[in-house]
């Protein structure tokens, strides 16, 4: 098993910009559901920055998972703009794809009858890792998330606690500069809630900004720099 | 360049161990041809009509349209509803926040199915000539260039059925419809010259008459009605028109998904 240091295996980070430079910038954005109904994001703007970590809570539909899509570029913006320097969702997927890192709700997109170093291997070939690094940050990822006894386990033969480390290991693999994370503690046993928090200081200690969301206060993680409720469309900053 | 084959060979491994992970499936697979063969082998011998042309009469002309259903079914049949498995089970989730981005994505969901439809039609026509004594062409081999080029005619329509199930989640009954269609149109079960005046003309505006005679051609040795270079010119006509109005399509039906939040639906 690999152990090599997360500082040299990290060529996306490896000249950390200024912590505190805006780095994901989410301007103006609005998104209406279909039918009579308000929008869900009307007009929120949000700077996430190099080295912080920002939570954003709210209500049960509130608009932090469609807040996350639009992030990510699962979602294109109906008004407004998300981009990361030159990059947008929408102009240059590819390389914007690259640099982000996200884990959606719930426990869904794993290949159930895949092991668990396939289903990472099949992520790294997805997210463009090189062939020469796969395998290390395959190895690494399985340490960083205590995955290593399980590596030839299939993932539909494992706990759904274990399966939300898979999901985080992804999440983390390919070194992101901005992790999106929608209620990342689901699941979580103290044990993986403190390699959670631990692989979020490292990230963000290299640069890279994280945006944790979840509807209660008491999931937010322990050295969040900013946190916002988001109600009625329109995000609030907590002091 | 690399990467994206990288990951395109990632995605063709992942549904081979999926496959494989359900071994009754590949026994079925195996089963499934030997048994319609065996159902057309005795009706051929119903069947002494004129109409055949080819040393093996019926049975060589209907095990090459068994053959061309064998792949329309495994590609054009499988290939939506595995996309739309992705949508349920939130895999493709794994395409819309990857580099390689969900058009890529999708058209890598289309090589393992496309490789075992292939697989699926020699091994067809390998059983009718060991077991049922198909007299096949010393011209087969230049069959499989021709079902390639065959395929890139055909992946429009499944790129057109991709397309539908990303808008409109579902294309089940599109599929059933089209497969069905073109085995009338297309003449996979019977000469075309017995449809109706008023119908026939559908067999001249899509890839797969031209592919089938073709295929008829060098597996059996039926004889062309036309020119063996005017049918290779119809394919790769198809091939170029279609080819980038199913990308074209596949890529709007993305966006208005990703635009109007339902591309994360199911």
């Amino acid at each position: 098993m690999s152990t090599t240091s997360a500082a040299s295996t990290a060529p996306d980070r490896a000249h950390a910009p200024i912590a505190g430079a805006p780095l994901l910038e989410l301007e103006h954005l609005y998104h209406r559901w279909k039918g009579p109904k308000p929008p869900v994001l009307d007009d929120v703007s949000l700077t996430l920055r190099t080295g912080e970590v920002t939570w954003v809570g709210g209500r049960n539909g509130a608009g932090k998972t469609t807040l996350l899509r639009l992030a990510a570029g699962i979602l294109l913006p109906q008004r407004g703009s998300v981009r990361m320097g030159e990059l947008t969702p929408a102009s240059k997927g590819g390389l914007y794809r690259r640099r982000i890192g996200f884990l959606s709700a719930g426990d869904r997109s794993l290949q159930a009858r895949m092991r668990v170093s396939q289903q990472l291997d099949y992520w790294a070939r997805l997210a463009y890792v090189p062939r020469e690094r796969r395998r290390e940050l395959v190895d690494i990822s399985l340490e960083r998330f205590g995955l290593q006894e399980f590596a030839e386990r299939r993932v539909d033969r494992m706990s759904m606690g274990q399966r939300q480390r898979i999901r985080l290991a992804m999440a983390f693999l390919h070194e992101p500069r901005a992790l999106l994370l929608d209620e990342p503690r689901n699941s979580l046993d103290d044990d993986g809630y403190r390699l959670l928090g631990e692989q979020i200081e490292r990230a963000t200690a290299e640069g890279a900004t994280v945006l944790w969301c979840s509807p209660r206060g008491e999931d937010r993680v322990l050295a969040s720099d900013t946190g916002y409720t988001l109600e009625d469309g329109s995000l609030e900053q907590i002091e | 360049m690399r990467a994206w084959f990288e990951a395109m060979s990632g995605i063709m491994r992942r549904d081979a161990i999926l496959f494989l992970s359900y071994r009754t499936q590949l026994i079925s697979q195996v089963l499934g041809p030997f048994f319609t063969i065996a159902v057309f082998y005795f009706i051929s011998h119903l069947l002494k009509v004129q109409t055949f042309h080819s040393p093996g009469g019926y049975f060589g002309y209907v095990i090459v349209g068994l053959v061309i259903v064998e792949i329309l079914t495994l590609s054009l049949g499988i290939m939506p509803g595995s996309v739309r498995q992705e949508l349920v089970s939130g895999t493709i989730e794994r395409f819309l926040v990857s580099a390689h981005g969900p058009v890529n994505g999708i058209l890598g969901t289309m090589l393992f199915p496309l490789c075992n439809a292939f697989l699926s039609g020699v091994l067809t026509l390998v059983l009718a000539t060991a077991i049922f004594g198909l007299p096949l062409a010393a011209t087969s081999f230049l069959a499989i260039p021709v079902a390639l080029l065959g395929v890139i005619a055909f992946m429009p329509f499944a790129l057109l059925l991709v397309a539908l199930v990303m808008a409109f989640k579902q294309a089940a009954s599109a599929t059933q419809f089209i497969v069905s269609g073109i085995a009338i149109v297309g003449g996979l079960y019977f000469p075309i010259a017995v449809l109706p005046g008023w119908i026939r003309w559908m067999s001249e505006v899509q890839p797969f008459t031209p592919a089938t005679d073709l295929m008829r051609h060098l597996l059996v040795d039926t004889p062309l009605v036309h020119p063996a270079g005017v049918e290779l010119l119809k394919l790769v006509g198809f091939a170029v028109v279609l080819l980038p109005a199913g990308f074209i399509l596949l890529r709007a039906a993305i966006r208005y998904g990703q635009r109007t939040g339902t591309v994360a639906e199911y």
